[in-house]
């Protein structure tokens, strides 16, 4: 097994031609961030929209000529928020139901892609190609059923109904099985030769291999539970259950129009734990390739 | 033959507690204690009033205590299902009158025929257009909360600027004030400032283009039946439209929401709107006044905006006497003067004047125009496409395209809609 | 020279072990002959002494427990519930009368599902191709180890993603509205006008479908990514020593080596397409007059705002059939080089 980390190789061949080399990647280097500098401004522009609004009074978000950057910077916006939402119990919830539903369906998804990555079960092609398909009905048209079911059980405003209906997911198992196939399997089949169960395999060797794959699938999965508006509002009645996000609509202006200085208010302090939690696994991506040892 | 004995008993049991409740009156007391949910979505000031007015119910009722949830309209709109489905909706809700009947066809409210009749009810006082949104397939099911015709706002700032001194009150005169309004001062065929936002799709309420209609004798459904296709309309569209593309008196493709942020930013000097653009005209630093929307050759009248109460038929008739009762209260007159003040919307008894609420005067301008409000669609159960079929009509008459021939289609697929049950 | 695949054979032989479990008897878990594709194995052909496919099956059942009760509870058993509601005309609540196939004879009659169908189509080859192929381009020029400001580009890219849906959909609006707009005003002051995109009945689908592709081009970059991590250096080291320039490395090393997570991310980003909602509800509303409605905006509308859930749930079906068979051509097309899968 290679132990070479391409950040330590080498450039082959001659010195003379290497520092040629060399020179020209640092060249290309040098173009590729400038276009990405370009790339990221246009793209960063509506989240710059974002942030300048959530610091302007409300009589300039709606002033023509329209600008980017605030006149008179306030902190009006977000005083509002504070002052207005239960801020630590919203932000509280919130964690619970986008954690609650990352943790389970990182290790139910994991473990299920496991078992259709590396055990050869009867009926194992016919259940991948059903758990694909489930992903291919809208959720629009299963709420309903899905809503029947939370409440026959009782768990309608309680966080049972937020976390348990998607404590696994198709999608989850799906992308965790295509890495777990990506792994060499030398190393957990010169395991299962020194007598590991499948459990040990999973636990010790494919799990800390995957840690970038399962790192992506925990960001998409927080992300899009932490974001989502619905399905809270729809499972939970009770205002005392309420998400950061969910609990930011009721801060509507005239019209039922959120002010929209208010709105990116809110959603800035709502992306900051995001960016966090991002930020940290992206560093994490750079460390895995350095401490699977598979490299 | 489970559930239609079920519906049988339900409706008995409302109907036993219906007689109970108008032959003792509103104030009775029986002995069953009822905790009932209602859903709103006043989520601003006109929250905080509401809930005060049940507040003041529940102090007042010895076995009645109404909860209150609030949550924007669309949201309402889109958990009202699956709540229903499971049987846990709320007992009353609130929501935008077009969207009642739909709910009502569908057997989710209680019908209030007999309610209707009860004098103790106030409902008799009500303003007659207010009560006609609340008939589906010729029954009452639901009780409104508001209602007040589209109010024509205008830029003081603008208007003196271009030296008109009075807001215009004829259809002529608001298309020669707009034209005297609109700048294009570079010359390039884009105007820097409109005389009108005119959205032509997703207006505010869904109102302004039925406004146009009933000014020029016209309307989009009468009595059940597509009236769309009538040269009324026709005249109607053919001079709005030819005031938006040629005169340019409004930018075309606009929609409600733009067409706030129009007026709001100083871009627009005139505008259709609800009771809420005052407070987004005062958030602007807009010197803004109101008029009612300039009458027509043939009529003056305008869509109002509505929003209707209803009782889910989900549960027992202890619930629905009460839900009744705290109709009867809210619709009393020191209620609902409080109400209108707080809501900033008209009073919903015709014996209110406007006199009553000069304390507000933005209240009060809209009651003196509240004669004019027309209920948008009232009992037409797929609103929905019918509305769609409008937005439809009147943006594509206002990106060019042939206007007898849209009618036609237009017609055609409102009838449509009405006759698919 | 170019050998394509030498430099998967000379280090990588460890991925295409066969799948089935190496006997017990050998130690050599390597075998760099073995064959790249293997057919699906006849069904007699699995067939293995009853009591060891008995323990896998066993084994297999106890890790996929969790995963399936709550696949089986909330989305196996909804989605059974759909298809019987799917044959009758339920408002959700209520009485409920059975109408046989007639939501699926209205489905291909009406001509707003048409519209709405060929919509969602164009939407989808707007989409997904876009989306794709700008993750994996970002992808690779951020997996470059010696990129200066590497961890703000990765983050910065990826924060459009993490931003609530409205919240976007408005910034974007204040971009471009035609009247207000920020750009459109900038771009006016230099005496140019893009006009009212959104309201254009040709411009108004591929704006729609660009702001979805800045909404999320940055996740399956970030799955490109993780999918590069996993190639080995190794790989692009014996490539280097073999004289292999970039674009030969990328086509010989790169593409086949990342070919699952390909495969997978032109699945998902395709079924994304297919239920295109959020965005175009919230920024145009599936207007101008019906060009940007979509098969999930009809299926939202019929069952949430008509209360018509029996054809919403039978629109659903029609969605997941047609998925079903466009997932199939795509991996027919581009799934072969799935490596190690069945």
């Amino acid at each position: 097994m290679s132990t070479t980390l391409r950040p330590r190789l080498l450039p082959p061949g001659g010195p003379v031609s290497g520092s040629r080399r060399a020179a020209r990647a640092r060249l290309n280097r040098a173009v590729v961030v400038v276009l990405l500098a370009l790339a990221t401004a246009v793209i960063l522009l509506p989240i710059a929209i974002i942030v300048f609004t959530a610091f302007k009074p409300a009589t300039e978000v709606n002033a023509f000529p329209p600008t980017l950057v605030p006149g008179q910077w306030t902190m009006e916006n977000f005083t509002r928020i504070f002052q207005e939402l239960p801020f630590v119990r919203l932000i509280g919830n919130s964690f619970a139901f986008a954690g609650g539903v990352t943790l389970l369906a990182l290790l139910f998804d994991s473990l299920a892609a496991y078992a259709l990555a590396r055990i050869d079960f009867t009926g194992r092609r016919m259940l991948l190609i059903a758990i694909i398909a489930s992903l291919m009905i809208p959720f629009q048209a299963t709420l309903v059923p899905v809503y029947q079911l939370a409440s026959n059980l009782g768990w309608v405003n309680t966080f049972a109904a937020l976390i348990i209906p998607r404590a696994a997911d198709a999608f989850g198992i799906f992308f965790l099985r295509q890495f777990f196939l990506s792994l060499p399997r030398d190393l957990d089949n010169a395991a299962r030769i020194d007598g590991a169960s499948e459990w040990r395999v999973y636990w010790n060797i494919v799990l800390p291999n995957a840690t970038p794959a399962i790192l992506t699938l925990g960001v998409f999965v927080f992300v899009n539970n932490w974001n989502d508006l619905l399905w809270p509002l729809i499972f939970t009645t009770d205002k005392n259950m309420g998400t950061l996000t969910s609990g930011l609509t009721l801060l509507t202006g005239p019209g039922g129009i959120v002010p929209y200085g208010v709105m990116m208010a809110g959603a800035l302090v709502a992306i900051l734990p995001l960016v966090a939690v991002f930020m940290f696994v992206q560093r994490r991506f750079i460390e895995s390739v350095a401490t699977t040892g598979l490299k | 033959m489970k559930r239609s004995l079920t519906i049988l008993t339900a409706v008995a049991a409302a109907s036993l507690a219906l007689t109970s409740c108008s032959g003792a009156g509103t104030g009775a007391s029986d002995n069953t204690k009822a905790e009932l949910t209602f859903w709103h979505g006043y989520t601003e000031a006109d929250g905080k009033v509401l809930n005060k007015i049940v507040e003041d119910f529940n102090a007042s009722q010895s076995n009645v205590t109404i909860k209150v949830q609030t949550n924007p309209w669309s949201v309402i709109d889109d958990t009202l299902l699956p709540a229903l489905s499971s049987g846990n909706g709320p007992d009353i809700v609130a929501m935008p009158a077009e969207r009642l009947p739909v709910y009502a066809d569908k057997g989710a409210f209680v019908e209030l025929d007999d309610f209707y009749k009860d004098s103790n009810s106030n409902l008799d006082k009500l303003v007659p257009a207010a009560a006609d949104m609340e008939t589906v397939n010729g029954h009452k099911y639901g009780v409104p909360s508001g209602f007040v015709p589209l109010a024509m706002f205008y830029n003081k700032a603008l208007f003196a600027k271009a030296g008109i001194t009075t807001p215009p009150a004829t259809w002529s005169e608001w298309i020669a004030a707009a034209k005297k309004l609109t700048i294009d001062e570079n010359k390039d065929g884009t105007p820097e400032q409109y005389g009108l936002g005119l959205p032509d799709h997703a207006t505010v309420a869904n109102g302004v283009w039925p406004s146009l209609f009933y000014g020029n004798g016209g309307d989009v459904v009468k009595d059940g039946k597509a009236v769309v296709d009538s040269p009324e309309n026709a005249e109607t569209l053919k001079t709005w439209v030819d005031a938006v593309r040629n005169d340019k008196i409004s930018p075309s493709g606009l929609d409600g929401i733009a067409g706030d942020k129009l007026f709001s930013s100083g871009k627009a000097a005139m505008y259709l709107g609800g009771p809420w653009m005052s407070s987004i005209a005062k958030e602007s630093n807009i010197d803004y006044g109101i008029a009612a929307v300039p009458a027509g050759p043939k009529e003056q009248a305008a869509s109002a905006i509505g929003i209707s109460m209803g009782i889910t038929s989900q549960k027992d008739g202890a619930k629905t006497a009460a839900a009744q009762k705290f109709f009867a209260y809210f619709l009393q007159k020191e209620q609902a003067t409080a109400w209108s003040l707080g809501s900033g919307w008209p009073p919903l008894r015709s014996d209110i004047p406007a006199s009553a609420v000069a304390s507000n005067p933005v209240v009060e301008a809209l009651t003196k125009q509240s004669e004019f409000g027309r209920p948008l669609l009232p009992g037409v159960v797929n609103s929905t496409d019918v509305l769609t079929a409008v937005d439809k009509l009147t943006q594509r008459a206002v990106a060019g395209e042939n206007i007898k021939n849209l009618l036609a289609e237009t017609q055609t697929s409102v009838q449509k809609v009405l006759d698919t049950k | 020279m170019r050998r394509p695949g030498r430099w998967l054979t000379s280090s990588s032989s460890g991925r295409r072990v066969p799948r089935k479990e190496v006997p017990m008897s050998t130690t050599v878990h390597r075998k760099p002959q073995a064959p790249r594709y293997r057919a699906p194995a006849p069904i007699g052909g699995r067939r293995r002494p009853a009591v060891g496919q008995r323990r896998k099956n066993l084994q297999a059942l106890s890790f996929l427990l969790p995963a399936l009760l709550v696949l089986g509870a909330f989305t196996a058993w909804p989605m059974v519930s759909a298809l019987r509601l799917s044959f009758t005309n339920a408002s959700g609540f209520g009485k409920e009368k059975w109408v046989g196939f007639e939501n699926y004879a209205r489905i291909f009659t009406d001509p707003v599902i048409i519209n709405a169908v060929v919509n969602t189509g164009l939407y989808a080859l707007l989409f997904t191709p876009t989306a794709v192929a700008l993750a994996l381009v970002l992808a690779l020029l951020l997996n470059d180890p010696r990129l200066p400001f590497r961890g703000f580009f990765r983050t910065a890219l990826f924060l459009p993603f993490i931003i609530s849906l409205a919240v976007a959909a408005i910034a974007w609006a204040y971009l471009i509205d035609p009247q207000v707009g920020l750009l459109n005003y900038w771009l006016s002051s230099a005496g140019i006008r893009i006009g009212n995109v959104l309201q254009d009945p040709v411009l108004a689908m591929p704006a729609v479908a660009f702001v979805a592709v800045w909404k999320s081009f940055g996740f399956y970059m970030v799955i490109f990514l993780a999918g590069l991590q996993e190639i080995p250096g190794s790989l692009y080291e014996a490539a280097r020593v073999d004289g292999a320039g970039a674009w030969t490395r990328f086509r010989h090393v790169t593409m086949p080596m990342l070919s699952n997570t390909t495969a997978f991310v032109l699945i998902f980003a395709l079924i994304a397409a297919l239920q295109a909602f959020d965005q175009i509800y919230v920024m145009t509303g599936g207007g101008p007059y019906g060009h940007t409605e979509t098969v999930v905006m009809q299926i939202y509308t019929s069952g949430f705002r008509k209360l018509d859930v029996g054809f919403a749930s039978a629109l659903s079906y029609v969605l997941l059939g047609a998925t079903l068979l466009l997932s199939v051509i795509q991996f027919v097309f581009f799934g072969r080089r799935e490596r190690e899968g069945d």
